[in-house]
């Protein structure tokens, strides 16, 4: 009950306008080159400065593993339009649309968050590029 | 007899506790006033409360993020021979990035960032403090000079005196930095300002939830004239039930410059 209320919230969040992150230019972690789409298992949640990182672990068809790491917005700005933490927990099943970083690893800018249910927040700064606009 | 001397003590302190609550609670009342007719104690405006950061009318130039720039269209001339404004990027990220490794946002720059920013006044000092990276300004007000002999720093060295309900705060004294965000649009324009630069910020209520705030960007060692640009800047008072959040830039800055920690 106490989920579905934060994902109501989240939906409604997040189709208000998201303060931006100044911590850093998009172009100087990631690469708008390479998009990248991946669902699988939150397994770790980081709610730090300067921002937050989630962990998902995505198997393919052969059940091999990849560890992904996701960023999104800074925790205070995240919280000032309401949504807390608890959005996004360990265990939850999710799709992360987003953009790879620069330095080829699996850690990417995590632009789109899409939750079993069809509901999706941005939990990425403003000046990150959204997958799918311009 | 023991008995009364234990209830005359309780009901002593009950009343220099309920004393003591109510002079804090004005206390706070006063602090937090973030009311258009507050004011000091010397009878000037009080803007003690929480507000947006500094935005421009719509229409101007946007950034490619939500934090404020300025609007090229007020740059003066650039001075002949003069410091250049724009900073071509070397691909090394603590130079083209500088943010990017917790370094400060510095001012003007970081007073346009996208996040909450809050004012604490008395007669003596005006205390800006803005959530992205807790940048905080302690601005005197007592007429005292600019300090001589400093070292250039990232937000200057402010002064503040009231021209009628209006306050102007002086700042110089800057260490060569980006003026704004402009280069998260287009980093080719990585627009900087000299060592020269002298910042003049004047703050008065615009209406009973706006206040105005005018920047004049005075850098005579790269534009041939000073420049102003009008902000306005929103009052919140609802955001002071949870006031400014922490944002500590080192906690967990995964990917400095593009290089990430392992997943």
């Amino acid at each position: 009950m106490q989920c579905r209320w934060f994902l109501s919230a989240l939906f409604t969040l997040s189709l208000s306008s998201v303060p931006a992150v100044a911590h850093h230019s998009f172009s100087a972690e990631y690469d708008e080159t390479k998009p990248v789409k991946v669902t699988g298992v939150v397994t770790k949640v980081e709610w730090q400065n300067p921002h937050i990182w989630f962990y998902v672990d995505s198997k393919d068809d052969n059940g091999k593993v990849t560890h992904w790491a996701f960023s999104g917005g800074a925790p205070g700005q995240l919280m000032r339009r309401g949504i807390l933490k608890e959005v996004i927990q360990p265990g939850m099943t999710v799709n992360v649309e987003g953009f790879r970083a620069k330095d080829g690893s699996n850690n990417a800018n995590g632009a789109k968050v899409t939750f079993p249910d069809g509901r999706s927040v941005f939990t990425a700064g403003a000046e990150d590029k959204i997958p799918g606009q311009k | 007899m023991l008995r009364r001397s234990r209830v005359t003590l309780w009901l002593a302190g009950s009343v220099l506790a309920a004393a003591g609550c109510a002079a804090l609670a004005l206390t706070l009342a006063t602090v937090h006033a973030q009311d258009s007719k507050a004011r000091t104690t010397d009878g000037k405006p009080n803007f003690s409360g929480m507000y947006e950061w500094p935005k421009a009318e719509p229409g101007l130039e946007a950034c490619r993020c939500s934090a404020t720039v300025f609007n090229r269209k007020l740059f003066p001339p650039f001075k002949p021979g003069g410091e250049p404004f724009y900073e071509p990027r070397t691909g090394d990220p603590r130079h083209d990035e500088p943010r990017s490794y917790c370094m400060p946002a510095g001012f003007p720059s970081g007073m346009l960032s996208a996040n909450a920013v809050q004012f604490t006044q008395n007669k003596d000092y005006l205390v800006i403090v803005h959530e992205f990276q807790r940048m905080t300004r302690i601005i005197p007000l007592d007429g005292r000079p600019h300090r001589t002999g400093q070292e250039p720093t990232y937000y200057g060295d402010p002064v503040g005196h009231w021209e009628g309900d209006t306050l102007v705060i002086d700042t110089n004294n800057f260490k060569r930095w980006s003026l704004d965000d402009y280069y998260y649009t287009n980093p080719k324009e990585y627009r900087m300002h000299s060592e020269a630069l002298r910042t003049t910020e004047r703050i008065r209520w615009k209406d009973a939830k706006t206040l105005s705030y005018s920047l004049t960007i005075d850098d005579p060692k790269i534009f041939t004239s000073a420049f102003t640009q009008e902000f306005t800047m929103k009052a919140k008072p609802e955001w002071d039930k949870v006031g400014l959040f922490e944002y500590v830039c080192e906690e967990n800055n995964r990917c400095p410059g593009g290089k990430c920690a392992t997943p």
